[in-house]
């Protein structure tokens, strides 16, 4: 087996790759962001004139809430109406599926091609 | 335990020692500094941010979602001992992958690594400068910027690490003693075994307000209460014996935060209505203040502050850990494979990731970096499975030595994979558009290094560990 | 209040004191020592030595 020579690096080129990791790093934090698409959907359920007991709150539980800063229901009434939202299409979970296995079954296939090199130089050919 | 290293058979004294550790890192490191190291990074879980799994699907909820996290992250613990008490090396999972399953599994692995580390990091710098607002907020001064204090949580810290890793992880073990010493007194003194509790659970407990899709989607958040745990073995080649004090540090540690995780659902949950637990900032402090006690309110703040940076600190350390690593085998620029003559670190790795720390704690939001930093550990957790398979399968019990094998395999390997498939279920449900943007980040970047990165990496120079040729090859 | 502002500054400034002894002794350090020496650290290198993987 031959060995693998990998050619010399410039310090030029060394920058350029290190940037390239970083914008693809920034743009996937940013561009959701950028889209609106972040975050879950919380949806609030409005209720009029809320009192403790329409937000079906116990003595116990007013009490608390109490204790935390929240004087009366109208105050408690947007944390404790909020609530999220699970809907989702069967299209979007099949595409995120394919997605996530498909990256792994193309990680595994290209890394297994790069380590038999590795083993075959390292170990050399039976 | 100071002498672990001249007795450990093959270096016989002082003069080899020196040859051998020339210019590599120091070996300086004890089981206990491992266990600070690990639930130093996680235990800031505990502090904020598990109670998100509340606000997912109610009290219950997170109880279950915490004990399955747990089965999910014992498993992670287990098959982690086993892999890196064998392979010791800085890097830990990267330099599994290399070893196992192969080059461009490793590269994305070290970038699991960086980036759930140093977005927890900013995550936790964040929440010392909301802390210190709190604290002028409540001395009656308002407006305070929290700017200064996040930069210098980031600079005190890595110049921390930069001195050397001894003093760093020694700081971490004070602290997250501390820390955990917090939330026990907590569980004490609220609860019933010294006389009147504050404790309501009887009234306070609900039925489960989203039914059981709800604890599903608690799972996403079920995580944070160990997020962080695995990068135990990033210390690999700083410890004195590492075949022995990973295992033992790393199962120590999660046993640790199972502790930990249990009691401060328990505290928290009796102390406040779901409703408010779901979207508190900073619920163990909340508890404290529930609690009526001056004193605990006083000790869970400094907790805060403590867990905090002791997780910080630990994930400087294992970013530049997995950074120095890829770049000392040219996956990135050799130029970051440098160790400080003096104090021993890889200084130029921790350097480096300031100023892109310093980019996402002052300019991004705080859910949106968590979210970043949870998939690249979901995404990790999923390749420990697939590790752990061919790890036995190519080299099988018999053929080399392990210092820890973790028992039932495959067993550990098949429930971990099944918990992370749900996992991905419940990020799908909050935030499935990061998912993808995140994957496609994955995928870009690995068809960069597969195509382009790889030739300047020296092919069987990257294989370092001195194990037969594996089977199958 | 006077003292949290004063703080603000205090942070600003210990943080610059901090980055400032980082920068400098990384710039003292890498013109001392050659890249060869710098970058001489080899994985596996301790590991060879202590570890014997053999039964």
């Amino acid at each position: 087996m031959e060995r693998y020579t990998p050619p010399p690096q410039s310090k030029l080129g060394q920058i350029f790759d290190v940037l390239v990791l970083l914008v693809l790093t920034v743009g996937a934090l940013y561009v959701p962001l950028w889209l609106g698409l972040a975050g879950s959907a919380q949806v609030h359920q409005t209720v009029d004139a809320p009192t403790w007991e329409s937000l079906n709150q116990n003595a116990a539980m007013v009490e608390q809430w109490g204790k935390l800063g929240f004087a009366d229901a109208e105050a408690a009434a947007p944390l404790i109406t909020a609530r999220f939202d699970y809907s989702f299409s069967i299209f979007a979970l099949v595409a995120v599926i394919i997605t996530v296995v498909g990256y792994y079954a193309m990680m595994l296939k290209l890394s297994e091609k790069e380590y038999r090199d590795v083993i075959a130089e390292k170990f050399g050919k039976e | 335990m100071s002498d672990t290293a001249t007795n450990t058979p093959g270096i016989a004294g002082e003069a080899e020692r020196a040859a051998a550790q020339n210019g590599g890192l120091l070996r300086v490191l004890g089981p206990a500094h491992i266990w600070a190291l690990g639930v130093g990074i996680v235990l800031v879980g505990e502090y904020m941010g598990w109670n998100f799994a509340v606000g997912k699907g109610g009290a219950y909820a997170a109880l279950i979602a915490c004990w399955f996290a747990g089965i999910l992250y014992s498993c992670v613990a287990m098959i982690d001992s086993e892999v890196t008490s064998t392979v010791a090396a800085a890097g830990g999972q990267y330099t599994q992958a290399k070893h196992i399953v192969g080059p461009l599994m490793a590269f994305n692995v070290g970038l699991y690594l960086v980036f759930a580390y140093t977005m927890l990091e900013a995550a936790n710098a964040i929440t010392v400068g909301f802390l210190v607002e709190t604290v002028a907020g409540m001395t009656g001064h308002e407006g305070l910027d929290p700017q200064p204090f996040i930069v210098l949580a980031i600079m005190f810290l890595a110049w921390l690490n930069y001195r050397g890793v001894l003093a760093t992880l020694t700081f971490s073990l004070v602290i997250t003693a501390f820390a955990f010493s917090s939330i026990l007194i907590l569980f004490l003194a609220t609860s019933p075994v010294f006389g009147d509790s504050p404790l309501r659970h009887a009234e306070l407990m609900t039925d489960l307000p989203y039914g059981w899709l709800g604890v599903l989607a608690a799972m996403h958040f079920g995580l944070w209460y160990y997020l962080g745990i695995e990068g135990t073995c990033q210390a690999a080649e700083e410890v004195r014996s590492p075949a022995r004090s990973l295992p033992f540090g790393t199962l120590a540690g999660i046993m640790t935060l199972l502790i930990a995780a249990t009691l401060t659902w328990y505290v928290s949950v009796g102390l406040m209505p779901w409703e408010y637990l779901g979207q508190s900032g900073v619920p163990l402090f909340d508890a404290a203040r529930m609690s009526g006690s001056t004193a605990l309110t006083v000790l869970l703040g400094i907790g805060t502050l403590f867990a905090t940076l002791a997780s910080a600190n630990g994930c400087i350390n294992d970013a530049s850990r997995a950074w120095f690593a890829m770049g000392r085998d040219h996956y990135l620029p050799s130029w970051f494979g440098a160790v400080h003559p003096v104090y021993r670190t890889p200084y130029r790795a921790i350097i480096f990731l300031v100023p892109i720390a310093l980019i996402f704690a002052l300019g991004a939001p705080l859910d949106q970096v968590i979210t970043f930093s949870i998939l690249s550990g979901l995404l990790e957790y999923t390749f420990m499975p697939l590790n752990v398979i061919l790890f036995r399968r190519k080299w099988p019990l018999e053929t080399i030595k392990r210092g820890y094998e973790h028992p039932f395999h495959p067993l550990p390997a098949i429930t971990l994979l099944c918990l992370c498939g749900i996992t991905f279920f419940a990020v799908f449900l909050g935030y499935g558009t990061q998912l993808v943007a995140m994957i496609a980040f994955y995928i870009v970047v690995s068809l960069w290094f597969h195509f382009w990165r790889y030739r300047f990496v020296r092919r069987a120079a990257q294989f370092t560990m001195p194990w037969p040729k594996p089977q199958g090859y | 209040m006077l003292i949290w502002n004063l703080a603000e500054y205090v942070a600003w400034a210990l943080a610059a004191v901090l980055g400032a002894y980082i920068i400098i002794d990384w710039l003292r350090t890498d013109s001392r020592y050659s890249e060869e020496e710098l970058t001489s650290s080899r994985e596996g290198q301790l590991e060879a030595m202590t570890e014997q993987h053999e039964l």
